[in-house]
């Protein structure tokens, strides 16, 4: 049970300061926003079920960024200081740590998204709204492991580099290549091939299947397959909602996996 | 049973050998000094046993536990004082010895303990402002935590003044009687000596002795060096000194002084002599045989 003592002195001390409120403070602002709007702009009927259609775009960009941010610096900057060799000097094993630095962060993280999603949901369904609380629940999950995947991303920066700049470097650039620039590629590339004539109009499903890969297209794939009834996936059987499933578990555990491997084989002075 | 066993623990990174196949033992209820100059492999040898680094031939063990396939079970008796940490930003001194207090699952008063280690007064201020002196009481303090039966300190007394040094000594005494092994590393042979009751020699990552104090001095010669200024030197005066019951070496240097090493017990003689000839002492020095001199002392007479 050594991973609990790590996991509360962590998120403790990685709460405290005004710039992780800041970070916290955004996915929840987005939520409670698009709460407050999608009664407004939606179309009828209001459900909480629709609402994931709505905000799950917006999702797929804030929640990645508050990710990176609050999981690059878990291990690095207790490594870059040497407050990491207390910790480990103490009956801790890497795992314990490492598990811990985790379910911290990613607690943090989750405990935000839940709090905002339940107000969010009071503001979808008062006055007119209905809610659906299956589906709803099942979104909020989902967008709980989104936010769990990109903390994890951001904490595999953290393993697998020496200083704290470069962390940020890592997984500032995962964000600005999956998040901001990814679908630009992706428009590129069918832009070039329509022009080659080597396309008609949209990308080959194949290759469809490796753009949406990216973490943000996927968990909004799995919120139209599962949750969002004024949705639904189209193509073939590698596009659907079952196989985006399966990659958004991968997307949860590899990249910490590998990373993780490499940090407990490695001296680490 | 054996606090601490190393068996042919070798570290390389790259070309450079850190350590060369270093074996000991350390036995519960003793004091070990882990003597050498910087970058000797003193902190690299006890990373080794924290599992910090891993060695690339040869293996470690605390209480029979593996360091490295068991790094947890190896640590949990260990209270460690580590080389290169840093305190946690935000927490407190009090919060520093809490989070040990929790990790090892024990049930110390963390109030006792700062006072133990003489901070108390600072207990509540954040450890990043304590000096380099306060921070090494507090991490000693967090390494008391749970009554260890082996305390695995790297430099203890680094940026404490000579009566920090002293406090500190008298805990580790203290800790000793308790029964616990104490493993601690120091590149200051004053330190190593007032406390240990074996000391190992580390150079260039090889350990080139393992003894007792006053076997390694016996070894090296006398180890006290008095340097004795008089009036008028000549070879018949050197020649006389030398010869004193107890001398080991006496050279004449800059033409007055007489450079003198000895056993504790013939400094006087060596005066007497000298005044016996009619050399009229101007000045009296003495000096500790350095550590570099051991060492270099130590290395002439192990390979010549």
């Amino acid at each position: 049970m050594n991973w609990r003592v790590i996991a509360r002195t962590d998120a403790a001390l990685a709460s405290a300061p005004r710039s992780t409120r800041l970070v916290l403070g955004l996915p929840a602002v987005t939520i409670l926003v698009a709460a407050y709007l999608y009664p407004v702009f939606g179309s009828e009927p209001i459900t909480t079920a629709r609402f994931a259609g709505f905000v799950d775009g917006w999702l797929a960009t804030v929640v990645p960024l508050t990710g990176v941010l609050l999981g690059h610096d878990a291990v690095v900057s207790e490594r870059e200081s040497g407050s990491l060799l207390l910790s480990l000097s103490l009956p801790h094993g890497r795992d314990d740590f490492v598990l811990g630095k985790v379910l911290s962060r990613v607690g943090l993280v989750s405990g935000v998204i839940l709090a905002a999603m339940i107000v969010g949901a009071g503001l979808v369904v008062y006055p007119f709204g209905r809610l659906e609380a299956v589906r709803f629940c099942g979104f909020v999950a989902t967008t709980v492991a989104f936010g769990a995947i990109w903390t994890n991303l951001g904490i595999a920066a953290s393993l697998s580099t020496a200083t704290k700049q470069r962390a940020f470097v890592v997984a500032f650039g995962l964000f600005f290549l999956l998040v901001l620039v990814w679908d630009g590629i992706a428009d590129g590339l069918r832009y070039g091939l329509d022009r080659a004539g080597l396309v008609d109009g949209s990308l080959p499903d194949p290759v469809r299947f490796v753009v949406d890969l990216e973490p943000g297209a996927v968990f909004q794939r799995i919120t139209a397959g599962f949750f969002d009834p004024s949705a639904s996936v189209d193509g073939p059987w590698y596009l659907g909602e079952w196989v985006a499933l399966a990659v958004f578990g991968l997307w949860l555990i590899g990249p910490i996996m590998v990373t993780y491997s490499r940090f407990a084989g490695s001296d680490l002075s | 049973m054996t606090a601490i066993t190393a068996d042919g623990v070798s570290k390389r990174y790259g070309t450079v050998t850190a350590l060369d196949h270093v074996s000991l033992s350390v036995e519960e209820g003793e004091i070990f000094g882990f003597l050498g100059p910087n970058g000797a492999g003193k902190s690299t040898f006890i990373n080794v046993l924290l599992d910090f680094a891993r060695p690339t031939d040869g293996s470690a063990e605390l209480f029979g536990h593996d360091c490295q396939t068991e790094g947890v079970a190896a640590r949990e008796r260990v209270g460690v004082l580590p080389d290169g940490y840093s305190v946690f930003d935000r927490l407190t001194g009090r919060q520093h010895l809490e989070y040990a207090v929790r990790s090892k699952a024990a049930d110390d008063d963390p109030a006792e303990i700062l006072d133990r280690v003489g901070i108390s007064e600072a207990a509540d201020r954040p450890a990043s402002d304590y000096s380099k002196g306060m921070k090494q009481r507090l991490i000693l303090g967090m390494s008391l935590v749970g009554d260890p039966d082996l305390l695995l300190l790297d430099e203890p007394t680094t940026g404490l003044d000579p009566n920090g040094a002293a406090e500190i000594r008298s805990i580790l005494r203290e800790e000793r009687d308790r029964g616990a092994a104490i493993f601690f590393s120091s590149h200051i042979l004053e330190q190593v000596e007032a406390i240990c009751d074996r000391v190992g020699i580390l150079q260039n990552g090889e350990l080139v002795a393992v003894d007792t104090i006053d076997g390694l001095r016996q070894s090296i010669g006398g180890g006290t060096k008095l340097l004795i200024d008089v009036d008028e030197l000549d070879d018949a005066t050197t020649e006389a000194v030398r010869s004193v019951d107890g001398v080991e070496t006496a050279t004449a240097s800059d033409g007055t002084t007489l450079e003198v090493t000895c056993t504790n017990d013939a400094k006087m003689d060596v005066v007497v002599e000298l005044q016996r000839r009619g050399a009229d002492v101007m000045n009296f020095r003495t000096e500790e045989a350095s550590l570099e001199e051991m060492f270099a002392a130590y290395t002439r007479g192990g390979r010549a």
